[in-house]
């Protein structure tokens, strides 16, 4: 909102400099955009916020000024002449829309002479940003601009059957606005018609075919309710944003509607002429109530914590316009009754009567210095979780991204790890062409490597703690959405490194510590290559065991989907599932202080067996006395080993708690071993 | 016995003295020096030891001075080995000696996102102030993003061109990425009783076009407190001392009045830093309506809320121009946090 100084000294005369006047209105709510001279004048831009669509018009703000400042409040009490012919003859109004237009009034002027504006009259357009047209359609402009109500003038030799009926358009209805666009309309919108078509789009912009013409004689002053959701149906859908939109979204002044009718017609009189028929058309009644509210004493200091005098409180309040009903009065003790005006229909409640006081009264009398408690706070597992996962891969050298959580159908080709059978679609895109809830956040960490490896960056390893989105509906969990909490990584090593970097996670976590059990098995998945991938599953007491991580090298389709020359690998963890392992209290497990015995176990197995099922009969067959067994060496040779046979050497490093091992017992341990991996996965040792 | 003339001992000294000198100070190599030493200097059969024998052979009067010189032939002696030895340690050392200047074997460091420290911080802060930093669903609701939070369905915030609706059809309660984080104030209310003090954060969504200070996707922080006999002054309080943890110094705040639907009085809170004032976010007590809304009596309690945008505080923290670029994650950009 625009604010000619010149236009608002009509109403108050504020003796403060421009700057002055922005930095108190500023401090009352109206923020304060720019201030610029026009020619003898000064226009100050102010933000409105939505709750106070009175400060659209110079007499909300100069109303807000004279309580600021103390000042009285000038506005004009319009009384324009009337002739002896009745509007109600000329126009019979009709609404069949009640629920977009409340009320609407039809005066008739005949007799006007179209032509330029005086210059006081476009100077202060000017000032405001709006161009002059005629004298008309100047004052609707002018009239709007001093007290929020928007107006239209129709020529009333154009309306067809000597009626206005307000309706909804019809689907597809053709409708060409005073901007001689065309517009396909929709039965959500809200339109005036004359007897055989609409002639405006109601609340949003007048019609082409019934604007005021330097021809026209006689026209039709409309000034109606209309509500904001129609208003914004229209000016949303056709993309057709106006003063007069942007207004009835917010919701004038009821009161206002009569006025604003009232000043247009004596203003045309005076700058164009002709006669005001008698009466007004209307159809509907005016829509606003005004609340009545108790105002408890002391309810102001329970709120801002300082007391304001009961005294300034009735002042501020009664210059805002708002009347004390109640029988006591100022001083009796008794809560206040307060009838808000009808421009203030943002307030209803005590509390809202509070944020008035307040805001003239000003927020620099609220105390800063108060004691605060203390309390503990404890850090969530959540938040635990996603520190250390992180701080496991910041040490490993990753950097972190931010990538969007919606993405295109190409990076969403694949389905996540997580299920969802297809991603979940938003709208509108988040940015062109983004337009799916993402499964996995492995496809978008690619991208950005590649987005590295293309400009040259010093490297790509990356890592990302968000959130997956996977629908719900068809297996009626608790929300319809789930929303697994990741952590992932892309890296420019194979499987194995990501496998180190996922196992690191999980020892950090104290995943074992806590009593969970991982396993690692092959994944056939579309985000990696074939044969090049795995998912841990995580197994913890008596329930089945579940998918807390997918590793791989990625398939070649998601590396050309996401755009990136080379391999890479990467993993993903369900951190929401291993939450339970950080809260676990750590014990000490003394370390032994005797020796550690070493031997080297070289066993030969078919080239199928996996480690896994030789590390488990290892550490079976070995027992307690196993501090760690470290895997040292595969290797095949069909010479030395056979045909499908492979060689895998182990270093077992056994040491008691309670002596130092003789060789006898290491031995006995490793024969223990040696026979259990010959039962177990046909192992031989090979010496 | 028989005597040993002092003219041929201390003549046969001499010639010792200088050969072993001599020897030293020409050995080319640590095995050299080695074998001279042996051979002067040899505790069995050295030169030395075989010359301090015939010491005891000198007649009675001569033995002082034969003693006096035998004792510096052995000094002078003992003296060429050391610096021999000293030359060929000098010599192994300037031999294996390093350039301390070469650079060092590279670890790589990992970097968190300059949104993620930010974060952090202010839940670090917000932590010592007896805050709690909570979490919850990105997919919501009408209720929890708009309802509860006293924004009815008329209400322009609930325009679909301004929200990311999900497609999906779930009849008259269509869900909706958040577009503020106080949907989990309201969770955490409607889970809980007062007292409260919490801290929700992470990402947010609202259709605005990308440019150098808008984007669609950004993390905001925000603060609910609710306790019996909370008041704005609490609010200033807690705000006052956040800022001057965050921003360092005695800091100022200033309430500018504004509206929220969820907050009555609502306000924006500016900051001192840099010597001016600085908008940092919103704030203002709860709403009665959302109180009642979340099974609270407004009458036993009261409380306030603040909202942060962190890329905002972020982008003026690091001097980063351009929000979007905390988007492109260009390790050049984030090695640098």
């Amino acid at each position: 909102m625009i604010i000619s100084l010149d236009w608002l000294a009509d109403y108050v005369q504020v003796p403060a400099t421009p700057d002055a006047l922005a930095e108190r209105l500023l401090m009352a709510g109206l923020n304060h955009e720019s201030t610029a001279r026009v020619g003898a004048d000064t226009a100050l831009e102010i933000e409105v916020t939505s709750n106070r669509p009175d400060c659209l018009g110079h007499i909300g703000v100069a109303r807000e000024a004279a309580v600021l400042f103390g000042l009285p409040l000038h506005v004009p009490d319009p009384r324009p002449p009337e002739g002896a012919e009745k509007a109600t003859e000329s126009v019979a109004v009709e609404i069949h829309a009640a629920d977009a237009c409340p009320f609407y009034s039809a005066r008739v002027i005949r007799g006007v002479r179209v032509g330029p504006s005086p210059k006081w009259l476009v100077d202060r357009l000017a000032t405001v940003g709006v161009e002059s047209v005629n004298n008309v359609v100047d004052v609707t402009n002018y009239v709007m601009l001093e007290c929020g109500q928007p107006l239209h003038a129709f020529d009333l030799a154009s309306l067809r059957g000597g009626r206005i009926v307000v309706r909804h358009a019809a689907d597809g209805e053709p409708f060409t606005a005073i901007n001689h666009k065309t517009y396909s309309l929709t039965p959500r919108m809200c339109v005036i018609a004359d007897a055989e078509r609409p002639v405006a789009l109601a609340g949003v912009m007048g019609g082409a075919d019934t604007e005021i013409r330097p021809a026209t004689t006689d026209l039709l002053l409309e000034s109606a309710q209309f509500a904001p959701l129609a208003v914004r149906a229209a000016a949303r859908g056709l993309v057709l944003a106006s003063a007069s939109s942007y207004r009835f979204e917010r919701g004038p002044d009821p009161a206002a509607v009569e006025w604003a009718s009232l000043r247009a017609a004596a203003l045309i009189l005076e700058l164009a002429g002709g006669t005001l028929e008698q009466g007004v058309a209307t159809a509907g009644s005016p829509a606003g109530t005004q609340a009545t509210i108790a105002l408890r004493p002391g309810r102001v200091a329970e709120v801002l914590g300082v007391a304001i005098p009961a005294a300034r409180e009735h002042a501020i309040l009664a210059g805002l316009g708002f009347v004390d009903t109640s029988r006591g009065g100022e001083g009796s003790g008794e809560p206040a009754a307060w009838r808000a005006p009808t421009w203030r229909r943002d307030v209803t409640r005590e509390i809202d009567l509070v944020e008035e006081i307040a805001r003239i009264e000003g927020y620099g009398r609220v105390p800063e210095n108060l004691p605060i408690t203390a309390r503990p706070v404890e850090r969530p597992a959540r938040e635990e979780t996603v520190r250390a996962a992180s701080g496991v891969l910041v040490g490993a050298g990753f950097c972190e991204a931010l990538t969007r959580s919606v993405v295109s159908g190409r990076l969403e080709a694949a389905a996540g790890p997580w299920g969802g059978a297809t991603a979940l679609e938003v709208r509108p895109a988040l940015v062109r062409g983004a337009d799916r809830l993402r499964r996995t956040l492995l496809p978008s960490l690619v991208e950005a490597r590649a987005g590295n490896v293309a400009a040259g960056a010093p490297h790509g390893e990356l890592f990302e703690v968000a959130r997956a989105y996977v629908g719900n509906a068809d297996r009626g969990g608790d929300s319809p959405v789930e929303e697994p909490l990741l952590v992932a990584f892309v890296t420019g090593g194979g499987f194995f490194a990501a496998k180190g970097c996922v196992e690191a996670v999980l020892e950090r976590l104290g995943v074992a510590g806590a009593g969970g059990q991982t396993t690692c098995r092959p994944l056939d998945h579309e985000l990696f290559a074939r044969g090049r991938a795995a998912e841990v599953l995580l197994a913890r007491g008596p329930a089945a065991a579940e998918r807390i991580a997918v590793i791989g090298e990625f398939s070649s389709a998601l590396l050309a989907a996401a755009g990136l020359d080379g391999t890479a690998a990467g993993a993903e963890i369900r951190l929401d599932r291993l939450e339970f392992a950080v809260g676990r209290d750590r014990k000490l497990h003394r370390p032994s202080d005797f020796p550690a015995v070493e031997r080297d176990v070289n066993l030969v197995v078919a080239d199928t067996v996996p480690w896994a099922d030789i590390a488990a009969a290892i550490r079976t067959a070995a027992g307690p006395l196993l501090e760690h067994c470290r895997l040292v060496q595969v290797w095949q040779d069909a010479e030395r080993l056979g045909a499908g046979r492979k060689s895998v050497v182990v270093t077992l490093r056994l040491r008691s708690d309670s002596g130092t091992l003789s060789g006898d017992e290491a031995n006995r341990v490793v024969q223990a071993v040696v026979e259990a991996c010959g039962r177990a996965v046909g192992a031989t040792l090979r010496s | 016995m028989s005597t040993v003339a002092l003219d041929s001992f201390l003549a046969e000294l001499d010639r010792l003295k200088a050969d072993a000198v001599g020897t030293l100070a020409t050995a080319g190599d640590a095995d050299a020096v080695e074998r001279a030493r042996v051979e002067f200097l040899g505790a069995k059969s050295g030169r030395l030891k075989a010359l301090q024998k015939l010491l005891g052979g000198l007649a009675g009067p001569d033995k002082p001075a034969g003693g006096k010189h035998f004792n510096e032939a052995k000094q002078a002696v003992a003296a060429a080995l050391e610096a021999a030895q000293a030359r060929m340690t000098g010599a192994v050392a300037a031999a294996e000696a390093i350039d301390v200047t070469l650079p060092g074997e590279a670890v790589r460091l990992g970097h968190l996102h300059p949104i993620t420290q930010t974060i952090r911080r202010v839940q670090e802060i917000m932590g010592r102030l007896g805050f709690e930093s909570v979490d919850g669903p990105e997919v919501e609701d009408q209720w929890h993003n708009f309802e509860a939070l006293a924004i009815p369905p008329e209400h322009p915030a609930r325009d679909p061109l301004d929200n990311f609706y999900l497609a999906v059809a779930r009849g008259a309660d269509p869900l909706l990425l958040r577009s503020q984080t106080s949907t989990v104030q309201i969770r955490v209310m409607e889970a809980r009783k007062p007292p409260l003090r919490i801290v929700s954060l992470g990402r947010v969504y609202r259709p605005d076009t990308a440019d150098a200070t808008h984007y669609p996707m950004f993390h905001q922080v925000e603060g609910l407190y609710v306790e019996p006999g909370t008041t704005m002054a609490h609010l200033k309080s807690v705000l006052r001392l956040f800022a001057s943890s965050f921003l360092g110094g005695d800091v100022h705040v200033r309430f500018r009045p504004s509206f929220f639907p969820f907050t009555e009085p609502s306000v924006e809170v500016d900051m001192e830093w840099g010597g001016r004032w600085v908008e940092m976010g919103g704030a203002g007590m709860v709403d009665p309506a959302v109180l009642r809304a979340v099974g609270y009596d407004p009458d036993e309690v009261s409380g306030f809320a603040f909202g942060l945008g962190v890329e905002r505080i972020a982008a003026r923290r690091y001097g980063v121009a351009d929000i979007r670029d905390f988007y492109r994650n260009d390790v050049r950009f984030l090695e640098q946090f």
